[in-house]
């Protein structure tokens, strides 16, 4: 009997690990793919400008676990988060006022509607001209890309806040700050989370542009740098760095918006009847 | 306590004029439970929203303990038919039932004893951890309620509250809804669009017309204190009681009649139970005159279809 227990214990721990294998398999089949063949496509062109993944990670590793990580990885990393969250503040800041009264809506939108149709970059040498050239310029352009999907989501979750649950508050006397913390931000969350989840990928992109334009240190910066240097795997290794930042913050991201919106999976699990 | 005096409410909207209600004059003693019926349509959730202070009638008033209401009043508590959109998703039941409590700036031992206290009596104690989506439909409005109760208010005002849950459940919370009343000694407004319920609950039930709405009969309903689903409703008194009532809605919809008087509680017995036959029959929507800003009544039973 024990023997036999035994034996299906065995039997479902093999299992579990065959299993687990086999998702890992599924999970790194694809890029070991991908890598072979870029491998395969490098060395058989001979193309100068196509480096081998070999060479790339061997460049990683020398280019930037170096204090290039201080100089410039860090202070991108540092600029990009910056930008960030200064965007997320203006954008739920103006956001909730905004969605709450129709009146400023109304008088908001046009102008809303036309500065987020303004594409980020082009302000680059409008801010250079305005702010400099030193980092605070980098950030006003992360802002000014970031904050649009962050302040039309806001407003959209705002206006969208259920009447029954804004009766609810009234009838028992919740208002002022306790009423924007526990109906209005948190029933506007799903669409906050969502309006931040695009802005995170449009930081990336402007934080790279700003400082490929005007900048002298950063990771824009140093993969322009090793272009016009002719420095090609180090160039391809910027490349990868820059890929993998983004991979780590939409990992971050995920897990934090995994948290704070534990609520709305269930919601939606119970309401489809799960 | 409650008195509510020519109450009136009008809706303007794409260039008409629609009258919800149109002259309601009615009275609630301290510790009463009244029962509200109507047909569909004529304008119970406006009026309950006029009663809560949610809402500015056109014309009329409604004060409690003879102060004019203007705006929910702060011993007031209500109970909404969409339980599951008047509960926060993202507090637990706790939560739910302690945030209202903390607005009061109750300290911190006097609101665990409160939320502690609700709960129990609305049999949840143990799901105190849990997320209001987590439960059925019943559970989550017995959390409604406990959040009502350990409000400790005065008045309690409920609107079709049990409209949306299944039968046997219904019945569970009627009962709960009785044993809280004697218990908690709160007044009552309980607003329903079923005569079983109402003559079930009721110490009084007030029948309004169709819309545009006025009172259109007030009986007290004399059945004994202790109430129970399977004698109080097989008993003579109520199905009387109840076809009365029932009647009345009749004419309330072919705009019969008027008010019949308040008392005529003894006629109807011929009609006594055998008064099912007519269940749900003739409950036209369309007398729907509600307007846009408050949606019409749900769910079209116009009497006690769930045998």
């Amino acid at each position: 009997m024990s023997a036999n227990e035994t034996a299906n214990t065995t039997a479902t721990v093999s299992a579990t690990a065959r299993r687990g294998a086999a998702a890992a398999a599924r999970m790194l089949g694809l890029p070991a793919l991908l890598i072979a063949l870029w491998w395969w496509a490098a060395v058989s062109s001979g193309s100068f400008f196509l480096t081998d993944p070999g060479t790339i990670a061997a460049t990683f590793t020398e280019v930037w676990v170096s204090e290039r990580f201080l100089t410039d990885v860090l202070p991108s990393v540092g600029l990009l988060l910056t930008g960030y969250a200064l965007a997320a503040v203006l954008g739920i800041g103006v956001g909730v006022p905004l969605g709450m009264s129709t009146r400023l809506r109304a008088a908001a939108e046009p102008v809303l509607e036309f500065l987020r149709a303004v594409p980020p970059p082009v302000l680059v040498p409008l801010l250079m001209l305005l702010v400099g050239l030193d980092a605070s310029m980098r950030t006003a352009v992360i802002v000014s890309g970031c904050v649009w999907p962050v302040l039309l989501n806001t407003v959209e979750g705002v206006r969208a806040v259920d009447p029954v649950l804004a009766d609810t508050c009234r009838v028992y006397g919740i208002r002022g700050r306790r009423r924007l913390g526990v109906l209005v931000l948190r029933s506007a969350s799903p669409q906050i989370m969502a309006g931040l989840r695009q802005a995170l990928s449009i930081a990336i992109i402007l934080m790279v542009i700003s400082e490929m334009f005007a900048s002298s240190s950063g990771l824009g910066y140093a993969v322009v740098q090793f272009q016009r240097s002719f420095a090609i795997p180090e160039m391809w290794s910027g490349i990868v760095l820059l890929g993998l930042l983004g991979v780590v913050l939409s990992a971050v991201f995920a897990r934090a918006e995994r948290h704070a919106l534990a609520w709305h999976r269930g919601l939606r699990a119970a309401s489809r009847g799960d | 306590m409650l008195d509510v005096d020519g109450l009136r409410k009008t809706y303007s909207g794409r260039g008409r004029e629609v009258e919800a209600v149109r002259d309601l004059t009615f009275r609630l003693g301290e510790g009463e439970l009244a029962c509200l019926v109507g047909p569909s349509g004529c304008g119970k959730t406006t009026l309950l929203k006029c009663v809560s202070g949610l809402m500015r009638p056109t014309a009329g008033s409604v004060a409690l303990d003879g102060r004019p209401v203007t705006g929910p009043p702060p011993d007031m508590a209500v109970v909404f038919q969409e339980y599951g959109r008047s509960l926060f998703p993202w507090l637990t039941v706790r939560g739910n039932v302690e945030l209202p409590l903390k607005e009061k700036r109750l300290p911190k031992p006097r609101r665990r004893e409160l939320v502690d206290g609700a709960l129990e009596a609305v049999g949840l104690g143990h799901a105190g951890s849990q997320h209001p989506w987590e439960l059925s439909g019943g559970m989550q409005q017995r959390v409604a309620i406990a959040r009502a109760i350990a409000y400790e208010p005065r008045v309690l005002l409920m609107d079709e509250p049990f409209a949306a849950v299944d039968a046997q459940t219904r019945a569970d919370l009627e009962d709960l809804i009785r044993g809280l009343w004697q218990r908690f000694s709160m007044t009552v407004l309980f607003v329903t669009h079923d005569i079983d319920e109402a003559v079930y609950l009721g110490q009084r039930v007030i029948v309004l017309s169709a819309s545009p709405t006025v009172v259109q009969d007030d009986v007290s309903v004399d059945l004994p204190d202790e109430r129970d689903q399977l004698t109080t409703r097989s008993a003579p008194r109520f199905a009387e009681l109840r076809a009365h009532v029932y009647r009345e809605i009749q004419n309330a919809k072919n705009g019969g009649g008027g008010p019949s008087g308040t008392g005529a509680t003894g006629t109807g017995g011929a009609e006594g139970s055998g008064a099912d036959g007519g269940g749900g029959a003739g409950d036209a929507e369309g007398a729907d005159g509600e307007g846009g800003a408050d949606g019409p009544d749900r769910a079209p039973t116009a009497t006690g279809g769930r045998r």
